[in-house]
């Protein structure tokens, strides 16, 4: 039987989560830390792609990064090819996981207590040192609670890579949507088979995950 | 040594101090939400103050008008927070030597485990602050915040969060460490007995403003008015209408009692005859007269009075005596008039518990005028 | 310490994400973008193209309406079988395809389908309004031509009120005809072509009930070897294809 979605997509995924976790902590830190004028317009905003329909979603995405649309026609000129390959799934998955991932980050920041910060300043740090030795840290739990949340949507994501990223069996074709394919050709044992091995992988990567990055304090 | 003039508004509360402290402790006293903390704050750099300009030693930290402003990491103070804002994910000895940075590691570890030797904490270096009690948490913020050697402690309700026999202990241990440590600090905090403990000089807040600044006998003895006596606590905080005023002495009236008490310092005080004038008496200075004498040597005992002990409590080494004076007519504290404080020796010589009529005298000099 | 472990972590995931078979490395193959409902057909033609002409062949199978919008917007197909012409004539309007390789490859049929083991006997249209018949699966109308055909076929039976409340839409025929085999609906109207499965027992709708489904085919203009999209075409059109295609309920108009 044919793995590569499941390769594709714990590729997708992984990268996806890197990409979320490089763009969504600082927005979620500075959701959760500071205060500027709509604030909490923007922290609503960042809601709802969870709200519209995924295949409703990936075709506003589409259409932005397309051969006719405005990102895609720069990609297009560099080069650059976004739309229905791995990267567009890539692009899809953090779409999809990045709401997530900051909302969940946001609230560890917020739980953070500000006179610690303000000790650390005290003691000489700058404004970046407080970040990493002590806001970060005191918030890891949740910032780790939320990279989990977001490493699993986008794995699992469907209507959005299918629209973005196409159903391309052997280049796109993720693993939900290749679980999908066979569902619909009425092809239950592979559909089965690679249900439950996207399930255990999952399972499996995360209990060793979370065994080997032991959560401090 | 320190100066500070500071302008905060807030919605709801304004700060506008000035005070200068020359000695190396100086006490920020007052009721709760007086402004203290937020005086600590600007003097940190983790507020900024609307105007005003602080001074430390030769160094300008802040200067509305110049346009100064030094951040708060470039301060070099040290901040002991109410609570102690230990970092709850760093050992002991982590916390200690957070300041270090720019040490180099070797330096750093060695300079960390000194503090740490000093403050008795060594055997506690690998530990979490959510393992330690609260003396040992108080100790581990005074260590953190006196590693860096900064030119400058500062302290918030050090002992607000620990028990009384505690309180005691670590307070006698801070008198020792700042002096031995040599650092100069402010400290805040809203019990007077502490910051008579600690401080050479107490200035005394109020409301967003310095009511009183002076050296911490001068505030014992001399509260600058009614209200700074009312803050400090003073028991004993009567109203009396003025008889006669010189500048030597002044004659009231209280409770039916003619007293003479001698003027102010300054001399100065000559309220008109039939003015209200308040005064406290420390209940310590209140003199009860033995029965086995023969009548009152009226040079002796002077403001001669007769009272009945209402209530007695009884602190461990004193006893506290609730008087009320044979006189008719409301007593002047509830249900007594005066409170007088006598030496458990005193206490069971006297034989106060059966015997609870009494003679008693106050010494002029222990009648303390408040200007109005 | 810790930050060692993290590192190492970091380290052998971003390995894994780099080092897997990096995807879309195939060789240059013709991608072909077809309706649902040539899932079978193709199944079958596909494999015989491919030892007949030596090309690879990626066939990509979706609701007419997305793959549309996808190849509006950029797909890499080479050529789109579309389920409706129109959907290839407003492409065309759009000058996504080339004009020059229009062909019509069959007019879509609609039959009424039913479980053959466990579902009910059904051979008439007006047997839906009956109370044993509680879920009709369509494909959705709204953007599957088969859908359409489908109420059209409906309304023009004079039962569309009566049925439009069983209704159950499928985003596309194969949905439509899951629901029918998994029992979650009694009975569906679905193309002739993705019918013809062992589970399924169905019954052929008079074509008059609804308007031409004139299925069209296209080359994409950015295709990078179109040749290789005519051929196929023409080999769907020949005669092989053809009698692949007649098997599967795909027939040109004029063909029996």
């Amino acid at each position: 039987m044919d793995l590569f979605p499941l390769w594709l997509s714990l590729q997708v995924s992984i990268v996806a989560t890197a990409i979320t976790l490089v763009l969504g902590v600082p927005v979620a830190w500075a959701f959760g830390r500071r205060r500027f004028p709509g604030r909490d317009l923007l922290a609503a905003l960042v809601i709802t792609p969870l709200v519209l329909p995924p295949t409703v979603l990936g075709y506003y995405l589409l259409v932005l990064v397309g051969t006719r649309g405005p990102i895609g026609r720069v990609l297009d000129a560099v080069g650059i090819e976004l739309a229905f390959t791995w990267r567009g799934a890539v692009l899809a998955a953090c779409v999809a996981s990045i709401p997530l991932l900051i909302r969940a980050a946001q609230a560890g920041f917020e739980a953070v207590d500000p006179r610690l910060e303000a000790a650390a300043r005290t003691l000489g740090r700058s404004e970046w040192s407080v970040f990493w030795s002590i806001t970060l840290p005191l918030a890891w739990r949740a910032v780790m609670a939320g990279a989990v949340l977001a490493f699993c949507r986008a794995f699992g994501d469907f209507g959005i890579t299918l629209m973005v990223a196409g159903s391309i069996p052997g280049r796109t074709q993720t693993l939900p949507l290749a679980i999908y394919d066979h569902v619909q050709a009425n092809q239950m044992p592979e559909a089965n088979t690679l249900a439950l091995l996207a399930a255990g992988l999952v399972v499996v990567l995360l209990l060793g995950l979370g065994r080997f990055v032991r959560l401090r304090y | 040594m320190l100066s500070v003039a500071l302008t905060k508004r807030l919605p709801g509360f304004t700060l506008d101090v000035h005070w200068d402290a020359p000695d190396m402790v100086t006490g920020l006293f007052g009721p709760s939400g007086s402004g203290k903390t937020l005086t600590l704050d600007c003097l940190a750099g983790l507020v900024r103050p609307d105007a005003g300009r602080i001074v430390i030693g030769d160094r300008v930290l802040f200067d509305a008008a110049a346009g100064i402003d030094v951040v708060s990491r470039a301060r070099r103070l040290g901040y002991v927070f109410q609570g102690y804002a230990l970092f709850p994910h760093l050992t002991v000895a982590d916390n200690v030597a957070y300041g270090l940075r720019e040490l180099p590691r070797v330096e750093r570890r060695r300079r960390a485990a000194e503090v740490l030797a000093r403050l008795g904490l060594s055997g506690l270096a690998q530990r979490r602050p959510a393992e330690l009690s609260g003396g040992e948490r108080q100790r581990v913020a005074l260590g953190r915040a006196l590693a860096p050697e900064p030119a400058l402690l500062l302290l918030d309700e050090p002992f607000s969060a620990l028990d009384l026999p505690l309180r005691r202990a670590l307070r006698d241990d801070l008198v020792g460490v700042l002096r031995e440590w040599g650092t100069a600090a402010v400290v805040v905090t809203h019990d007077f007995t502490e910051a008579y403990r600690l401080a050479d000089r107490i200035v005394v807040y109020d409301g967003g403003r310095v009511v009183q600044s002076a050296p911490r006998s001068e505030l014992l003895w001399q509260p600058a008015s009614e209200s700074v006596a009312r803050i400090m606590g003073i028991p004993n905080l009567l109203q009396g209408t003025v008889i006669k005023a010189t500048p030597d002495r002044i004659q009231l009236r209280w409770r039916g009692q003619t007293l003479e008490a001698v003027n102010s310092p300054t001399r100065s005080y000559l309220p008109p005859p039939g003015a209200p004038l308040a005064f406290f008496v420390r209940p310590e200075y209140v003199r009860l007269v033995r029965k086995d004498r023969m009548v009152a040597d009226l040079g002796h005992h002077m403001n001669l009075m007769r009272g009945q002990v209402v209530n007695d409590e009884d602190f461990g080494t004193t006893w506290t005596l609730r008087i009320r004076l044979d006189e008719p007519g409301p007593p002047a504290q509830g249900a007594w008039d005066l409170e007088v404080e006598v030496p458990h020796l005193v206490y069971e010589i006297l034989e106060i518990e059966r015997d609870r009529h009494w003679e008693f005298s106050i010494h002029r000099g222990s009648i303390h005028v408040l200007p109005a | 310490m810790w930050v060692v472990k993290t590192a190492l972590v970091c380290v052998v995931l971003l390995g894994v994400a780099l080092a897997s078979p990096a995807p879309g490395a195939a060789p240059p193959t013709l991608t072909v973008f077809a309706a649902a409902d040539l899932a079978f057909a193709f199944r079958e033609l596909v494999p015989r193209f491919e030892q007949a002409a030596g090309v690879k062949v990626i066939v990509v199978l979706g609701s007419t309406g997305n793959l549309a919008k996808q190849v509006e917007h950029g797909a890499p197909a080479d050529v789109f079988f579309a389920a409706n012409q129109t959907f290839i004539d407003e492409l065309l309007a759009k000058g996504v395809l080339i004009e020059e390789t229009r062909t019509l490859y069959a007019q879509g049929r609609i039959v009424l389908a039913t479980a053959r083991v466990a579902g009910p006997k059904l051979t008439a249209l007006s047997q839906l309004l009956e109370p044993r018949v509680r879920r009709v699966a369509i494909a959705n109308p709204a953007h599957a031509p088969y859908g359409r055909a489908a109420e059209e076929a409906l309304r023009a039976s004079g039962v569309w009120d009566a049925v439009k409340p069983k209704l159950v839409y499928g985003e596309n025929i194969r949905h439509a005809l899951q629901f029918v085999e998994s029992g979650a609906a009694e009975a569906g109207i679905v193309a002739l072509s993705v019918a013809n499965v062992p589970a399924i027992e169905w019954v052929a709708i008079d074509a008059a009930l609804h308007a031409r489904l004139d299925q069209a085919v296209a080359v994409v203009r950015r295709s990078a070897r179109p040749e290789l999209g005519v051929a196929f075409i023409q080999f769907v059109n020949g005669p092989e294809g053809r009698a692949v295609m007649k098997r599967y309920g795909f027939l040109l108009p004029g063909e029996v």
